[in-house]
This record gives C-alpha cells, structure tokens and sequence, in this order.
C-alpha cells in the first residue's frame, strides 16, 4: 500500500468516526450505551422478570442504556444486599457474545461490590 | 533457530545508531513485549519494529542511516527498511513520523524524502519519552505507557488487528502507575470530543473481548477500565 492510498485509508476511517461520534445520541449510538453499561460491571447476570422488578422495587438502581437496543434490555444495579439473591448459574460472562445479547434483563453488579459473588 | 525476542533486540542493535539520536522512540505493539521484564517479547505481534521519527530530527536521522547495518530500504516502501537476504536474525524497521503540531488521525500526512519518505501520523504525537530499557547495554528509548494507550485508543483499526492493537493497551494498562494514569486521562481531556469519544468507545470494547492466546488478557483489567472511564466520562 502506497502512502497515499494509506492517507485516503486513514482518512476514510476519520469520516465514518465522525458519523459514528454524530450518531451518539442516536439509534446506531446504542451499542455504545449498552457496552458501556457492562464495561462498568464486575459481574452481569441473567434474570427473570419478576426477579427484576423485586430488585428495582427494593431499591436496584434502573440503567436505562439498553433501552435503544431491540428488544430493549432491561438493566439494574443491584447494591450488596441483592446479591444473594442471584443465581450463580445464570452468571453471563462480560462479552457481546449470544448469551449477553439473548439475555434482555440483566442484574449487573459494580466494581468493588462483587466481592461475595467471585469464584 | 532464533527466537523472535533475539531477532527483535538485534533489529534494534542494528538500528542503534537511530535510537541514539535523542527525540527517537521505539512505538507501536512491540513496546509491552520490550516492557516485560527482560524484554522477554511473549506477546504475539506482527515481524517488525516501530520507530517515531520527529520531523525536526529527519534530516538528522537521514545522516545517520548509512551506519545501519543488515538492513535496507524496500523497493516497494523506502520508508520500510527490510532484512538483506543474508540477515535472517533481523526484522523489518518501519519508520514512521511524529509531528508535534497534529494529533487528530484525519491530518496524517506523507513527508515526501528521497532517502526516507515518512508517512506522518497525528496520534503519534501522543507520545513523549518514557523510561529506556536497557538490554546488553543497548538502550532503547521507549514511550510513556500512558501516551502509548491513548495513541492506540484512538488509531482507527478494524478487524483482527484491531482486537489484537486494543489488547496492547491491556498490556500497557498492566504497566500503568497512577501517575500513568493522570498522565492519560490528561492526554485524552485534551483531545476534541469526538476523539475523547472514540476513546472511550475503545475502552467499551476492550472491556468486553474475550483472552486470546500469548496476547494480554483483557479480563485482568476490566476493573481499571471501568475506573479510567468513569475519569474520562463527558461531565
């Protein structure tokens, strides 16, 4: 590759960063909401439903940055005293694979409160 | 039959008379394997080496190139210098240039030379000296880790290679003190927003790729991704 076909290259990357940067508030941004979501997540879990809203109901803290996917996720943090009440089996592994996106409620607990839950 | 580590440290050996000259730093993947201790070069990277070049020491560094030996120049690309066909203990040397005045990828540019054409990068006017790491007496002039994460966060790659450039910076996280760690977190405060928003949209996808065989694991530093992006999060 030429130097100048380098330069056309790394400058056609620019325009697509920029509609992606342009793009942030918008639907195409919401794969970015969602990862950024997890990335702040030491531990995610799968939950039903009804776990769901027993945990939003007693004080879960509701992210709604998986709103914009389709069909929508539903997420919550959950604090220390919730964790019990996780299923070490549906534990998901933080990475975009089918089992995260198959997953559309999710109980994600922060950096420094899983402590109880590592294995 | 020479591991990759030996044939890395004699490229560098035979491009001494270039690293001498002040300014010069060795960049890109090759850095975390010369920061493991002992250079010990486990990560599994491309065959060839990195070398910034500010282009106020170009001419400086042209006087310098005659005293290279084992390798010349590629017909195809003369700002890449290969192995002679008699020097299979070496790999390729890419020069590349570093522009103070730019930092933005879509202002890259090529320096135009007969004797050593340099394709200018903005990002890698990122990077500022860090420590020398001195192996067998050859010091080799690396850049601070934290300058080094953030060039790479926000270097537009795709693909492979992209996952592959994204887990350096996991590499470079493991090497990160806190003052490291200021010393990005300023680099990327400084950038415009749609740079800052690139690097954290990298950062995102560190965060989530899986380990990948002699390549530094990602899970290991989630927990100091989640705390750099919570520092770098738009107020």
């Amino acid at each position: 590759m030429t130097h100048a076909q380098r330069i056309r290259e790394i400058r056609a990357r620019g325009r697509i960063r920029r509609w992606e940067y342009r793009q942030r508030n918008l639907a195409h941004g919401a794969w970015l909401r969602f990862r950024t979501a997890l990335a702040y997540a030491e531990l995610a879990f799968r939950v039903s439903p009804a776990l769901y809203a027993e945990l939003v109901a007693s004080g879960g803290r509701i992210d709604e940055r998986g709103a914009g996917l389709e069909p929508p996720r539903h997420m919550v943090w959950v604090t220390p005293a919730h964790v019990a009440e996780l299923e070490p089996a549906n534990q998901l592994t933080l990475h975009l694979d089918g089992n995260m996106l198959a997953a559309e409620y999710l109980a994600l607990v922060p950096f420094g409160e899983g402590a109880a839950l590592r294995r | 039959m020479l591991t990759f580590r030996e044939r890395l440290l004699a490229t560098l050996r035979a491009a001494e008379p270039v690293l001498s000259v002040a300014g010069v730093l060795v960049v890109g993947s090759e850095v975390p394997n010369l920061l493991e201790p002992g250079a010990a070069a486990t990560l599994v990277v491309s065959q060839d080496v990195d070398l910034a070049i500010p282009v106020d020491l170009h001419e400086q560094v042209k006087a310098r190139l005659a005293q290279i030996v084992g390798l010349e120049p590629s017909p195809d690309e003369p700002s890449v210098w290969v192995p002679r066909t008699d020097r299979p203990d070496l790999i390729e040397l890419n020069f590349l240039g570093l522009d103070p005045s730019i930092v933005d990828p879509m202002d890259s540019y090529e320096r135009p030379d007969d004797r050593l054409p340099l394709m200018v990068f903005g990002p890698l006017s990122l990077l500022s000296a860090g420590r020398s790491v001195v192996i067998d007496g050859l010091h080799i002039p690396t850049p601070r880790p934290g300058g080094l994460a953030v060039e790479k966060l926000i270097t537009d790659r795709s693909g492979e290679k992209g996952d592959r450039d994204l887990l350096v910076v996991a590499g470079l996280l493991a090497y990160m003190n806190d003052d490291e760690v200021r010393h990005a977190i300023t680099l990327v405060q400084s950038l415009p927003p749609e740079l800052r928003h690139a690097v954290r949209s990298n950062l995102t996808i560190l965060s989530l790729l899986g380990p990948r065989p002699s390549m530094p694991d990602p899970r290991v530093v989630r927990g100091a991704i989640a705390r750099l992006l919570a520092q770098l999060a738009d107020p």
